[in-house]
This record gives structure tokens, C-alpha cells and sequence, in this order.
């Protein structure tokens, strides 16, 4: 929706977002904190009156246009709008609820892989760092095509004989991700209300921001 | 999906978890020592080259069509869910990658040394226009005029023609393809070595239900 709002609409949006996150979320605001964020912003707003439109405002030593300053507001809106909507998504967003999604879609393996790949995060990169540092110690850094063909080969080959052992706990356990029902979704009134309300709100927007 | 056994599925994880390490750990270094707003070349090639390393070594392990895209999906996830890792430009990035790593493998057909060095040519070659594609998501058409401008005033500047600039994007989207076909090269090579070490060998095409 963000993509396809403009002007005030985009600045009511990020509003209502804003509003939304304090109420519901504020996980997904977190976001303001990082400087790098509020740079990727104002970047817009500050470069817009240098290169957009013709300049017909002199501040000291700087030629300014005001249709540029406003094409970089509407930018930096834009972009804050759709940051702020990705962010409050992913912040109510967790890894068993993934893990349900694609069990809900028929894709019980896949959530099995994403789910198995972030509790091995760490224990690999252990055994990568642990790699690195034996090589180190035994002086491979003095032949760093062999040290990287070696930390490389080493790498991938632990992460393998590793997900042996992970293929013999699942089979011991009869897990098979072809097989199983998936978990049925509870759909009570209240969540039908909420859906045909979210429904409105996005029609609603979508035909004023389009007109 | 009915093809992929539990250790096809625990492959996918392993990899996807492998690229994940890559990019929350190196990736996040990059990033603080080349901010995106200054830096358009190293950080994007560096962590694509690694990535599509990884994911086509991967590749070798699970020879099933769409193992490739499955790695980058769940590797996308993990970023995604990662701290400080829920951006939309990483995680469009990612999936863009492995999906074109995959459509060059499915062409191939059948798994070849050139399939693996040209999808990797174009999953890091696509770390140019994505750059573009995603300022002009973000920020909408104003972004066309502003980059229009600065080109025009950055040839003024230099004293070169207008075209120097598209002189300039092909040479760096030639970086990439090359960066890419390494990283592609060196996973079909990394693969088989540590195939051979492990004793395995990669199945071969007709024992793999697609």
C-alpha cells in the first residue's frame, strides 16, 4: 500500500502504523534506535532539494528548490512507511510460528530445515571458528590458498558428518516430513471480524491512494 | 517435495545454516566498515560470491530440483530472524540469488561444471539491479530523477560524456558476473572434494527422483 499511496496519504499511513505498533507491538519500533535507519531516511530529504527540480530558493551559499525538498519528503515517507510496515511484520514473526506455516502449507520438510538451521547456527559457527584457529596454530596461514582450501573443505565436511548424526536422531525418532496431517488452524468468529475489518481498511486505501 | 528425504531436508538446513553464519557474522562486518549509503561495489560482491558458494556446494549434496532455492529460503528466514537482521534488501537479495541459481540448473537439466559458473554469474550479478530495484521500491519515481541528476552532474564534474556512467555500470556488473562464476567454479570444485574426502560420491542424476 505504501508503494502506492502518495502525499498525505503516505504520511496518514505511516501514522496509523506508528499508532498500530504502540498499541500492538513495539518490537517492531526498535527500528528507531539504529542511526542507520534514520540516515537511510534523511538521506532522501537531504539530497532532494540539490537534485531534484530547478533551484529558486538561496540559502547562504546553497541553491535550494522547493519542489526537490518536497519530492524528498514524500521519498523519505515512502521509504519510512514501508521499513516501518516490513519491520513491525518480522517483529511479530517467530521462528515456531514459521515453523507452523509451512507445516500449515504442506511443507512440513522445509520448516524442519528452518527450524533445524537455527539451533545449529551457533554449533557452526563454532566448529568453523575452531577450524580456523587449528589452522592457525599449526601455521597453515603461511600458505593462504592452502589454509583457505583447507578451512573450506574442513568446514563443509564437518557440517556434513554433523548432519549424519542429526539424520540418525530423526530416524530413530520415525520422523518422516512426506508423512502426517497437517496441524488444522482454529478459525473462531473474532479472527473472521478481524480479517473482513483488515479487509476493508487495504480496499478502502487502495482505492484512494490509486484515485 | 515428495523426493526430498529427511537428510535432503537436513542438507537444505545445514547449508542455509552455513549461509546464514556467513552473512549475520561477516555480513554485519561489512556492513559497519562499508556503510550502504557509500558503498555500492565490495559488500554485495563479497557476500554473494561466498553465498552462492555455499549454496551450490550444497547443491552437490542434494541434487533434488529446487535444493538451491530451498538453501536460500531458509537462509532468508534465518537472517530475517536473526537481531538486527530484519531488513528487506538482504533478505529480497537472497532469495532473488537463489532463485536464479536455481532457473540456471533447472535449463541445465542435468548438474555441469558451466551450469554451476553461470547461476552463479547471474545470482551475483543480480547484486547491481537489485541495488537500483530496491532505492526505487523504497523511495519511489523521485529516486529516478535524483540518480538522472547526479549522474549528469557527476560527468559535468569529472569532465567525462553522460555515457561514461553506463561505461561505469558495465564494468561493475562485469565484476559481478566474474565474482560469480568463481564463487560458482569453486563450489562445483569445493563439492567434489569434499565428496571424495568424505567418501562419498555425488548421485548421479538418474538415481535422483526430481
Amino acid at each position: 500500500m505504501a508503494i502506492l499511496v502518495e502525499g498525505w496519504w503516505l504520511a496518514g499511513l505511516a501514522l496509523v502504523e506508528v499508532t498500530f505498533s504502540l498499541a500492538w507491538g513495539r518490537g517492531g519500533l526498535r527500528l528507531f534506535r539504529r542511526p542507520r535507519f534514520w540516515a537511510f531516511i534523511l538521506t532522501a530529504v537531504a539530497l532532494g532539494p540539490f537534485l531534484v527540480g530547478e533551484p529558486d530558493v538561496t540559502l547562504g551559499p546553497l541553491r535550494l528548490s522547493r519542489e526537490g525538498f518536497t519530492a524528498g519528503l514524500e521519498m523519505a515517507g515512502r521509504a519510512f512507511a514501508l521499513t516501518l510496515a516490513f519491520s513491525l511484520g518480522i517483529a511479530s514473526l517467530s521462528l515456531s510460528d514459521v515453523v507452523a506455516v509451512f507445516d500449515r502449507l504442506g511443507l512440513r520438510g522445509l520448516g524442519f530445515a528452518t527450524a533445524l538451521a537455527m539451533n545449529l547456527l551457533g554449533t557452526l559457527r563454532e566448529m568453523a571458528t575452531v577450524t580456523l584457529q587449528t589452522i592457525w596454530l599449526r601455521g597453515g596461514m603461511r600458505r593462504p590458498w592452502t589454509a583457505l582450501r583447507l578451512f573450506l573443505i574442513t568446514t563443509v565436511a564437518n557440517t556434513l558428518r554433523y548432519g549424519d548424526e542429526v539424520v540418525s536422531a530423526a530416524a530413530v525418532r520415525a520422523f518422516d516430513p512426506n508423512r502426517g496431517q497437517p496441524a488444522s488452524l482454529p478459525l473462531r468468529r473474532a479472527d473472521l471480524w478481524l480479517l473482513a475489518l483488515l479487509a476493508g481498511c487495504t480496499a478502502a486505501l487502495l482505492a484512494v491512494g490509486v484515485r | 517435495m515428495s523426493s526430498y528425504t529427511v537428510r535432503s531436508w537436513v542438507t537444505i538446513g545445514l547449508f542455509g545454516a552455513l549461509w546464514a553464519v556467513v552473512e549475520v557474522t561477516l555480513g554485519s562486518y561489512l556492513h559497519v566498515i562499508f556503510p550502504s549509503q557509500a558503498n555500492t561495489f565490495l559488500t554485495g560482491v563479497v557476500m554473494g560470491g561466498i553465498g552462492v558458494a555455499v549454496a551450490l556446494t550444497g547443491r552437490h549434496f542434494v541434487p533434488n530440483r529446487g535444493s538451491v532455492l530451498l538453501i536460500g529460503v531458509v537462509t532468508a528466514l534465518l537472517k530475517l530472524l536473526s537481531p538486527g537482521g530484519a531488513r528487506l534488501g538482504p533478505f529480497v537479495a537472497i532469495i532473488m540469488e537463489s532463485a536464479l541459481m536455481e532457473a540456471a540448473l533447472w535449463i541445465a537439466c542435468t548438474e555441469h561444471r558451466w551450469a554451476f559458473i553461470v547461476g552463479g554469474a547471474l545470482a551475483v550479478g543480480w547484486n547491481l539491479p537489485h541495488k537500483f530495484i530496491m532505492m526505487r521500491l523504497l523511495y519511489g519515481k523521485g529516486i529516478v530523477e535524483m540518480y538522472t541528476k547526479m549522474a549528469q552532474d557527476g560527468s559535468q564534474m569529472l569532465g567525462l560524456d553522460t555515457s561514461a556512467a553506463w561505461l561505469i555500470l558495465a564494468i561493475l556488473l562485469l565484476v559481478r558476473l566474474v565474482a560469480g562464476a568463481i564463487g560458482g567454479w569453486g563450489a562445483w570444485e569445493l563439492g567434489g572434494a569434499v565428496a571424495r574426502r568424505l567418501g562419498r560420491r555425488s548421485p548421479a542424476a538418474s538415481e535422483v527422483s526430481r
